[in-house]
């Protein structure tokens, strides 16, 4: 008898996927997932670090702003066009913003209040907690009704006051604001020449931003939103 | 959001940056210098310009502050880069009404280019009293300074309370505004307005 030897199975071959190739870490498809993770996971943190230095970025505003803004001063003297003396505490709450000028002025008075009625246009509904003060440095000339007129031709929310000459120089000065009488004008009159920054009072009533003349409309809208 | 957060810790602690605080509007005046024209805060405007107000009765606690003025002033325009911004003094009289042609110091300060401004008592109470907020009395004189930027902000106060004013702070200071004006627009802006936000002053 002679004993038979079974056969033998040939050595398996070992296998070129699978199990070893995920030990030695060379599965395309998890590289590519491993790869995936990686570029996500920049994109998250790309994301959230763009997002907070946007939250943080100041915004550029076209005036220049007082980070730690004063108590706005008083206009104790002037009368608003309908009577009523000016306290800045009716505005609180609201964004005030106050303009030295004059009904007879012909040039840089009208553009701005133009400019800010535009403004007021473009916010639609948050224009309401946005208002304008008109201060005239001509109460010779400007009595309330022609005030009043005049401010509410440009935007029927406008208000304009005025006081005694007395009165109207210590609040303009005490907003920075220098105004004299100018040169006079053929067939009578005069113009008045003053500075024509526009302030931003806060609705704490602080004293916030000042604009220079001759504001670009967009921007002033931008600083508007941000301040609201 | 962390490294961000860390980034404006270290700017506010390390204040790589410092900037003079926008403290409020200097007030606006139309007053008379000593040669008879009218000088106004606007005239001022694009310039910094640094104020004092004396009294004339006050001859040598006056030449201690005018000495510190003429000190800052040749320091300022010998080696201080304003950015091409002009650099102005100052002095409002709290005296009203005064004739400064018989003043030997304001007819003096005339070829220096330097104003000596005056007004009535009203003028002098907005835009001394109220305005830079310094007393008025022409009695009781204590030197001090105001710094005010070229869009007429107040940047700097200074009482001192001995005769001998600090040149040395104020030019400082001076410098600190220089750099702000120096990189004015593009991104250096935002650095500097950051700087306003964490307070970085001197």
């Amino acid at each position: 008898m002679t004993a038979t030897t079974p056969p033998t199975t040939p050595p398996t071959a070992p296998p070129t996927t699978g199990h070893d190739a995920r030990v030695g870490g060379r599965d395309p498809r998890r590289r590519v997932r491993r790869v995936g993770f990686v570029v996500a996971g920049l994109v998250v943190v790309a994301a959230i670090v763009w997002f907070g230095l946007g939250l943080l970025r100041p915004h550029p505003y076209s005036g220049t702003v007082m980070q730690a803004p004063t108590a706005a001063p008083s206009m104790e003297g002037l009368v608003r066009s309908d009577g009523t003396p000016v306290d800045l505490a009716d505005y609180r709450g609201d964004l005030l913003l106050v303009y030295f000028g004059y009904t007879s002025c012909p040039d840089v008075c009208p553009t701005t209040l133009a400019q800010v009625a535009a403004a007021r246009r473009q916010l639609g509904d948050d224009a309401e907690d946005v208002r304008l003060l008109l201060v005239s440095i001509d109460p010779a000339r400007d009595e309330l009704d022609r005030l009043g007129d005049y401010v509410r031709s440009f935007d029927p929310t406008f208000e304009g006051a005025t006081g005694e000459p007395e009165a109207v120089e210590r609040v303009a000065s005490q907003y920075g604001v220098f105004f004299a009488e100018g040169e006079a004008i053929e067939g009578g009159g005069y113009t008045m020449d003053h500075t024509s920054t526009l302030m931003g009072i806060d609705g704490d009533g602080h004293l916030r931003i000042v604009w220079p003349a001759l504001l670009d409309v967009d921007r002033l809208v931008a600083d508007l939103r941000e301040l609201s | 959001m962390v490294v961000v957060a860390l980034a404006a810790i270290a700017f506010a602690v390390f204040q790589p940056i410092q900037v003079l605080p926008r403290l409020r509007l200097a007030p606006g005046y139309a007053l008379v210098d000593q040669t008879g024209a009218t000088v106004t805060s606007e005239d001022a405007r694009g310039a910094i310009t640094l104020y004092t107000f004396v009294p004339l009765g006050c001859d040598d606690a006056c030449d201690a502050v005018e000495s510190t003025m003429r000190q800052v002033r040749s320091r300022v325009e010998s080696g201080v880069d304003l950015g091409g911004t002009p650099f102005r003094v100052v002095t409002i009289v709290l005296d009203p009404d005064p004739d400064l042609a018989d003043v030997d110091r304001a007819r003096a300060a005339i070829d220096a280019d330097w104003p000596w401004l005056s007004g009535s008592d009203g003028q002098i109470e907005n835009v001394v009293g109220l305005g830079f907020r310094r007393s008025t009395d022409v009695d009781v004189f204590a030197p001090s300074y105001a710094l005010v930027d070229g869009l007429g902000m107040i940047r700097g106060e200074y009482r001192y309370l001995t005769l001998t004013g600090d040149a040395d702070k104020l030019v400082r200071h001076i410098d600190v505004l220089g750099g702000e004006l120096r990189n004015d627009g593009g991104f250096a802006s935002f650095a500097y307005e950051a700087a306003h936000a964490f307070q970085c002053y001197p």
